[in-house]
């Protein structure tokens, strides 16, 4: 009797029949699933079969292959993302996986270059592709200016590439800052006056003259100037610049959670205030200001005798 | 002694006192210490000439001499006192506000004349101040002897060193100069003198106004020839003092602008009730404790004592300048109130020389300490491109420096953080240099207008001395107004113009002397403390 070799076909041994298992068990752990687990699922099914499907998949875009440090990672793919990804070829995908990676921040080309390994060319034209293909867009960052991070088309860049509420178009928007300067003195000012009117007890004077950064807020929120909305931040970004022009002074104290515009604790309470003298008497003299000062010595081109500044100022 | 403030002291000692003077002290303040004949040799000029010279400069205070080893005799000039020279208008000004007309021509006497006996001063200005009064007053001695005292009281004058009392067993020669000594008690002890008189008036031979009898006139000339009971004792105008009154007084100032009107008043309080007992030189002052201060506060100001507790403990809590320590008793520190102030006057420098923007800028760096280039920028919320521009203008200018932080040992420039600082004590002495140079500019500008218009003022001295002898010999009004139109009106008006100038160009002098009055206090201060 002539022995019949019988193969043992494996119940699911169709490629097919793999590949579906596989998407079933990826779509049943949607973070991904190593090897090992497929392994598990399937221990009838050979290494290289396994290799085999888990290719196709890759290839046909509906598995995403991540590294872990545990090892390789499948996971499914979006089936939104991969109808767009339909016409691309594989380069296209790994570049668009990267500028995917980078979030809100976006990524410079020179980096994609060095993540993918693609020469400049390559990436150049992908990233035509991808734009025209309106995937990804390109976003000019405000610290410099010729610099392009590209980004997924429907992300909000953030705030540290745009530049925040003060630079509309990549502009700093220098006239706006001054506004709420001005404005935030005045009102710290009106209440220093009516402080100093009521004349009572210094100590109580000095408290009422002082204004907490909310209070300042809620002013120049009231007041409407802005288009943009702003945070207490940035009104005491404002303020800090009203310190470094010697108006305004700054005390901390400590506050109660919960109290009205406290922070971790303590509060910014802002006050306005005098310049400590007035202006020095160097700048009195014509030479205080000269341009020419180093320049200047008796019988030279330039010298008191003739000086034009010192007769125009005599002039007075 | 740098370029700028040798040419200055050039400047004044010659306005003060001539030529051959200013080439002595010139040369004395470049070359240092010398003895007699090499100055002599080196200035050419003759041994008699510099001898008198310097007898000039001494007097003044502004040379001093001493004994080297092998007895030679070396003077030294101080180039600080000459600079102090610019000063006394201020010192002047002072002493009147505070003593009234007779203490303020008693000052003015000692200071142009360097030293004097205290008898010699007080007739002088009782003379002068005779002269000022109605006809028929005299100005007593006694008033103003009693001013003198009172200056004496306050440490606005001293003693001037003396020889000591030497034994007379001294053996072999005695020494080529003597070495001047006093102690610190006796230099503000008065002299127990009873100077009895009143002032004279000055006059001429047909005047006789008090008709004082003839028969008394030899009486008072012959007390001239008295032996004055305090000879040998001479005071000096002691400028320290006077220095440590114009710090306080620009400490009450900042004060007041600061805050209000009473806590400057506490604070003068404080700052007068240690006058005498902390030296000039000390950074802070006597502690005193706050019940002491209530009962110094001068008699209007009728506050509270706790309201006055509130002011101190405000003063003290005061974030930008931190002028008093919080316990009690409290101090002021005064190194750190010139501190702030010299500050002050830096960006006020800044601000009007390059723009608020700028100055903005610099308060920033100044407290932050160190900042980098983007740092700054996001700080001031001044574009990028300007902010670049301003920090190199100031960084030309030398009033903000560079500090490299180099990542690598190479130092390369592509990997090394630069940051900003400001350094104040170098920042204020590059001032200081611009504040002498300054001050060169304008004595010189004034001697220019004035050398310019020289045929013009000789020709109107000329006419007034001619119209005096005239009103003295009694002429008529119409010859008076004919030598009156001798200077016509366009010559008038230059006249005018030139005396508005002068005028001008003196204050501005002024002025600018405050600015280095008050970065010469901080520089002295920081060195005292290291």
């Amino acid at each position: 009797m002539a022995e019949v070799k019988v193969k043992v076909q494996p119940p699911d041994a169709d490629p097919v029949e793999i590949e579906n298992r596989i998407i079933e068990l990826c779509h049943q752990f949607p973070h991904g699933i190593t090897d090992q687990v497929i392994q598990n699922e399937m221990p009838h099914i050979e290494a290289q079969q396994r290799a085999v499907a888990i290719n196709r998949l890759l290839s046909m875009g509906q598995l995403d292959l991540l590294r872990s440090n545990t090892g390789l990672l499948y996971r499914i793919k979006d089936s939104q993302n991969a109808g767009k990804m339909k016409g691309s070829d594989n380069q296209e995908k790994l570049v668009y996986q990267i500028i995917e990676d980078a979030g809100n921040k976006g990524i410079w080309s020179r980096d994609i270059r060095y993540k993918s390994n693609l020469p400049l060319t390559e990436i150049n034209k992908i990233l035509k592709n991808l734009e025209s293909k309106k995937l990804i867009k390109a976003v000019k960052s405000v610290a410099a200016s010729k610099k392009k991070v590209y980004m997924l088309y429907n992300l909000q860049p953030d705030r540290s590439v745009t530049g925040g509420a003060w630079y509309s178009d990549q502009d700093f928007e220098s006239e706006f800052v001054e506004v709420l300067n001005q404005q935030c003195f005045k009102f710290l000012q009106t209440k220093a006056e009516t402080a100093r009117e009521s004349k009572q007890n210094p100590m109580i004077q000095r408290n009422s003259s002082f204004a907490s950064s909310h209070e300042v807020w809620k002013f120049i929120c009231e007041l409407g100037i802005s288009k943009v909305e702003l945070s207490m931040e940035d009104i005491e970004t404002i303020l800090n610049t009203l310190i470094y022009d010697g108006k305004v002074e700054m005390t901390i104290i400590a506050a109660k959670e919960g109290t009205v515009g406290s922070v971790d604790g303590h509060m910014k309470l802002y006050r306005a205030v005098n310049p400590v003298i007035p202006p020095t008497g160097l700048i009195r003299a014509p030479c205080g200001l000269c341009p020419v000062f180093d320049d200047c010595h008796e019988g030279g081109e330039i010298s008191p005798s003739n000086c034009v500044y010192m007769t125009e100022w005599l002039e007075f | 002694m740098t370029q700028a403030e040798i040419k200055l002291c050039s400047l004044l000692l010659q306005e003060h006192f001539g030529e051959i003077v200013e080439k002595i002290g010139v040369h004395l303040i470049r070359t240092g210490s010398q003895p007699l004949r090499v100055i002599a040799h080196d200035t050419g000029t003759s041994l008699d000439q510099v001898k008198k010279a310097l007898c000039v400069l001494i007097q003044h205070n502004l040379v001093i001499h001493r004994v080297h080893k092998r007895g030679v005799v070396e003077y030294e000039a101080q180039c600080s006192r000459v600079l102090r020279m610019l000063r006394y208008p201020r010192y002047i000004y002072t002493a009147k506000t505070l003593y009234s007309d007779t203490g303020e021509l008693l000052v003015e006497e000692l200071l142009l004349n360097g030293k004097m006996t205290m008898s010699a001063v007080v007739k002088k200005v009782a003379d002068r101040l005779t002269e000022t009064m109605e006809d028929g007053k005299n100005m007593d001695y006694a008033e103003v002897s009693n001013t003198f005292v009172r200056l004496a009281d306050t440490h606005f004058v001293q003693r001037c060193p003396v020889v000591p009392a030497t034994e007379n067993s001294d053996p072999g020669p005695p020494p080529p100069a003597p070495t001047l000594v006093i102690s610190e008690k006796d230099m503000y002890l008065v002299p127990k003198l009873s100077l009895i008189g009143k002032g004279k008036r000055r006059r001429s031979s047909d005047e006789d106004a008090t008709g004082e009898p003839k028969a008394k006139r030899p009486k008072h000339t012959s007390d001239n020839k008295e032996p004055i009971p305090d000879d040998g004792i001479y005071w000096q105008a002691n400028l320290d003092r006077f220095h440590q009154h114009f710090r306080d007084q620009a400490i009450v100032s900042a004060v007041a602008n600061r805050m209000d009107q009473t806590s400057s008043e506490i604070v003068r309080t404080m700052l007068r009730m240690s006058e005498i007992t902390t030296s000039s030189s000390a950074p802070f002052t006597q502690p005193l404790s706050s019940n002491e201060i209530f009962r110094s506060l001068p008699v209007g100001y009728n506050i509270s004592k706790q309201v006055l507790d509130q002011y101190l403990t405000l003063l003290a809590d005061d974030p930008a300048k931190t002028l008093l320590s919080d316990l009690d008793p409290r101090h002021e520190d005064l190194h750190k109130a010139l501190g702030c102030l010299s500050t002050a006057s830096l960006e006020s420098v800044v601000q009007e020389r390059f723009g608020s923007r700028c100055a903005r800028i610099f308060r920033l760096v100044l407290q932050k300490k160190h900042l980098e280039q983007k740092q700054v920028e996001d700080f001031a919320m001044i574009p990028a491109k300007e902010a670049k521009d301003m920090l190199y203008k100031m960084l030309s200018e030398n009033f903000i420096s560079l500090q490299e932080i180099p990542k690598t040992p190479d130092h390369a420039p592509s990997r090394t953080f630069y940051l900003y600082t400001v350094n104040i004590p170098s920042a204020a002495r590059m001032l200081l240099h611009r504040c002498y140079k300054s001050v060169a500019n304008l004595i010189e500008r004034r001697q220019f207008e004035t050398k310019e218009n020289k045929r013009l003022l000789e020709k109107s001295q000329r006419v007034e001395a001619i119209i005096a002898s005239m009103q003295a010999t009694g002429a008529e009004e119409a010859q008076l107004q004919e030598i009156e139109e001798m200077i016509t009106a366009p010559e008038r008006q230059q006249l005018e113009t030139l005396k508005r100038n002068v005028n001008k160009l003196d204050a501005c002098e002024i002025q600018v002397d405050e600015t280095i009055f008050l970065l010469e206090s901080y520089i002295e201060s920081t060195l005292k403390r290291q």
